[in-house]
């Protein structure tokens, strides 16, 4: 969508350095997601350990966000697209900080599993795999976000659904692998936790997806059924 | 729209200032006790329409309207209309506040007494419903004879309003009525507005879009002499249909 | 450079404001020696029998009393007769006739008028009036000055009620009132005050005028209220018994426009004092 600019070309600096800055965090957090998911494959320890210091610079990142806007829909009293942009923008940076809590957890819980020395460790290439999927989905939402394409942040809303596929696959190969061996009960329950934070990564991509969309269309599709969400990201829904 | 009576409804309507066609095919209509705002750069003939609906253009010669303009059903246009009849039934308050050289009260009864014959006890009473309706009698019950130029900026616009609902009309026509008061006495007037709602259809002219966003129910966007979006103001507001309306109303105008 | 310039028009500015200074010493210089003059002159010929007695014959005493008198009633008829039509031709050119043909003429003869030597006026109401009936008469008089109150009070009220805010009149249409009751209730109204300013100075202007009574009130040595015939004015008595060779004639000569000038002078000070324009009328 073209958007024109302001008379106000104060205006449109903040609100470029917002969206800059929602694109820095992003990139941040995409990092950390990555680099958990990958140490827990490789076992890499002191990787594991700075991810989960680093959470607080996405915890900053936050904070600072929906400070400034706060501080825009104060100076500015935006109306319409910039409107719908700030409340967006507010929600997607709260998914955003849950994805970096995400990280910081994968990172924890993979540290509690070396630490015990466990020899084998179940699905970590499947952990991998979908760590990857979710990673991407993240990735495509942030593009989305700044080329405002609300027809590409469609197709990751239907494209969560094949994290939750591989969720479930995982979960049911641990319980298989629990009932041949109670012993592997605690290492498996941990890696349940994983699977389950890398699972809720795409869940919050498709949150920011969905903002997406009402960003560009003024369209609220959180609860709507796929083939409606598709036509008002097209900006076809406005009569149905 | 369900569940909304129709007050106003122009149709086909073009306005000339000589030969200059300030208003091009305007079809609107106001709805009943709700507030309606027309919002527009400069020159884009919102005020032209305000103008209209009271037919104020009567008093300028050159001034020509085309159309129709139905109030309850009447086509207010129409050559056999009483213009004074007329304007018993669509007050209208101006932006810069214009109390009469007179006292407070008679300021009240200059109108009441042009289209009706009160004795003094129901003017009395008459001078006080209008002035609690404009929420200024606490303020002016003391200095009912004290002239109307004695008040402030704010009551002065009050008194205005004041004087425009004593006739008891069925709508109220405000232009840019806040745009000369401080914020204090705007957010008065606003809150004003939402209360007289209830008894009358409101049409307001203003320059402030956070004011048509904050007071109204339906919002009129013009632009070049032309009604380019009407619509539910919470919707033009937040989501509206036409890029030149989001353009204006995000300040990316010009 | 800069400097040069600075410099210059520091000169320039001082240059300007002594010339402006100069022309008003002068034109003060003058009405304080008219003024002094009067007040030295008059007051020393100032006494009760001004009012208590009639214009004697040269040698005798005598005061002003029948001048007094007959100025008053002509100054007031004049008045009374030119203020209405004053005012409604001041109406007719704000309110209803701003762009017509006939509102702009008469703007156009109403300037000439407002401007024309008051000898001209005399001269034609002695031509219209007086040549007629044959002779003098008070009635001649008043019309005379009738005529110099008419353009000063249209002149007033036309630029009063143009001073009325449009606003203000489009208020009161608003509320369906018709023309004349907006005009009569609001409009007239906001501008009465400097309406009746301007009627104050015109009577300033009228009572000092004497070559429109020449030719029309003439004077008379005697008491008469007949307005029918010549009748006593101060300005024509000043004019008479100033020229006179008789001491005791110039002496009241010089009461009279005493008299006048305080009287105008007064007239001016209620103007600006009394219909001061304020905020709270």
């Amino acid at each position: 969508m073209a958007i024109s600019d302001h008379s106000s070309r104060r205006f449109d600096e903040e609100l470029d350095e917002l969206r800059t800055r929602v694109l820095q965090m992003g990139g941040l957090v995409e990092q950390q997601i990555h680099g958990a998911i990958e140490a827990f494959g490789v076992g890499n320890f002191e990787q594991l350990e700075q991810i989960e210091n680093d959470d607080h610079r996405v915890n900053a990142h936050e904070v600072g966000i929906d400070e400034a806007c706060a501080l825009i829909i104060a100076r500015r009293q935006p109306a319409a697209v910039d409107l719908r942009m700030l409340m967006g923008i507010s929600k997607i940076v709260t998914d955003l900080e849950r994805c970096g809590d995400k990280a910081a957890k994968i990172a924890r819980k993979a540290k509690g599993i070396f630490d015990h020395e466990m020899r084998r460790v179940p699905c970590i290439s499947d952990i991998r795999e979908m760590g990857e999927i979710a990673v991407s989905l993240l990735r495509a939402a942030l593009d989305a976000f700044a080329r405002q394409d609300a027809v590409g942040a469609a197709a990751i809303v239907r494209d969560d659904v094949a994290i939750d596929e591989k969720f479930q696959a995982i979960t049911r190969q641990l319980i298989t692998f629990m009932m041949e061996d109670p012993r592997t009960i605690s290492v498996a329950l941990e890696i349940l936790f994983i699977a389950k934070a890398v699972e809720r990564v795409g869940d919050h991509a498709k949150n920011i997806a969905e903002q997406i969309i009402y960003i560009a269309r003024g369209t609220d599709v959180r609860h709507v059924t796929w083939d409606q969400l598709e036509r008002d990201a097209k900006g076809e829904g406005e009569s149905a | 729209m369900p569940g909304l009576t129709t007050q106003i409804s122009i149709r086909k309507f073009d306005f000339y200032y000589g030969k200059y066609h300030a208003l091009k095919n305007i079809n609107l209509d106001v709805y009943s006790r709700k507030i309606t705002s027309f919002i527009g750069p400069s020159g884009c003939g919102k005020s032209t329409l305000l103008r209209t609906l009271n037919r104020m253009y009567d008093l300028y010669p050159d001034q020509r309207a085309v159309g129709e303009i139905l109030l309850d059903g009447l086509n207010i246009l129409d050559r056999g209309v009483s213009v004074n009849e007329l304007r018993a039934k669509v007050g209208m308050v101006f932006q810069k506040p214009t109390p009469f050289p007179m006292s407070i009260y008679e300021n009240i009864a200059f109108g009441v007494r042009l289209h009706e014959q009160l004795s003094r006890v129901e003017m009395d009473d008459r001078v006080e419903w209008a002035l609690r309706k404009a929420a200024l009698w606490e303020e002016a019950k003391d200095k009912l004879q004290y002239s109307g130029m004695s008040l402030s900026g704010g009551q002065q616009q009050r008194l205005c309003i004041a004087r425009g609902i004593a006739v008891k009309p069925e709508v109220l026509l405000l232009d840019e009525p806040t745009s000369a008061l401080d914020p204090i006495s705007t957010m008065r007037i606003e809150e004003l507005l939402n209360e007289l709602k209830e008894d009358f259809t409101i049409v307001i002219v203003t320059h402030n879009m956070q004011q048509a966003a904050r007071v109204s129910d339906f919002t009129a966007y013009m632009y070049l002499g032309e009604l380019i979006e009407f619509g539910v103001t919470d919707e033009v507001f937040v989501k509206p249909k036409m890029k030149a309306t989001e353009d204006y109303i995000t300040g990316r105008f010009g | 450079m800069a400097a040069n310039l600075a410099t210059w028009r520091r000169i320039k500015n001082r240059i300007a404001m002594t010339m402006a200074f100069l022309a008003m010493a002068f034109g003060l210089f003058w009405l304080f020696w008219i003024l002094i003059t009067t007040l030295d002159l008059g007051i020393a010929s100032l006494s009760p029998k001004l009012f208590t007695q009639m214009t004697p014959p040269p040698g005798s005493e005598g005061g002003l009393l029948n001048a007094i008198v007959g100025s008053l009633l002509l100054v007031s008829l004049g008045t009374l007769l030119g203020t209405p039509i004053g005012i409604l031709a001041g109406i007719y050119l704000a309110e209803y006739g701003k762009h017509t043909w006939l509102g702009r003429i008469t703007q156009f003869l109403n300037d000439i008028l407002l401007s024309a030597p008051s000898i001209v006026i005399g001269l034609f109401v002695y031509a219209i009036y007086v040549a007629q009936a044959g002779h003098f008469s008070g009635y001649s008089g008043v019309i005379a000055l009738a005529m110099l109150v008419i353009p000063v009070v249209i002149r007033a009220t036309e630029n009063m009620l143009l001073l009325v805010p449009n606003p203000m009149r489009e208020a009161a249409f608003a509320l369906g009132a018709p023309k004349w009751k907006v005009i009569v209730k609001v409009t007239l109204r906001a501008s009465i005050a400097g309406i009746l300013t301007g009627v104050l100075l015109a009577i300033a202007r009228i009572s000092g005028e004497t070559a429109p009574l020449l030719f029309t009130a003439l004077s008379n040595q005697f008491w008469t209220l007949n307005m029918n015939g010549p009748i006593a004015n101060l300005p024509v008595t000043i004019f008479k018994f100033a020229m006179s060779p008789y001491k005791d004639w110039q002496q009241l000569a010089w009461a009279a426009v005493f008299l006048i000038t305080m009287g105008v002078l007064a007239l001016n000070i209620i103007a600006r004092v009394v219909f001061r324009p304020s905020k709270h009328t």
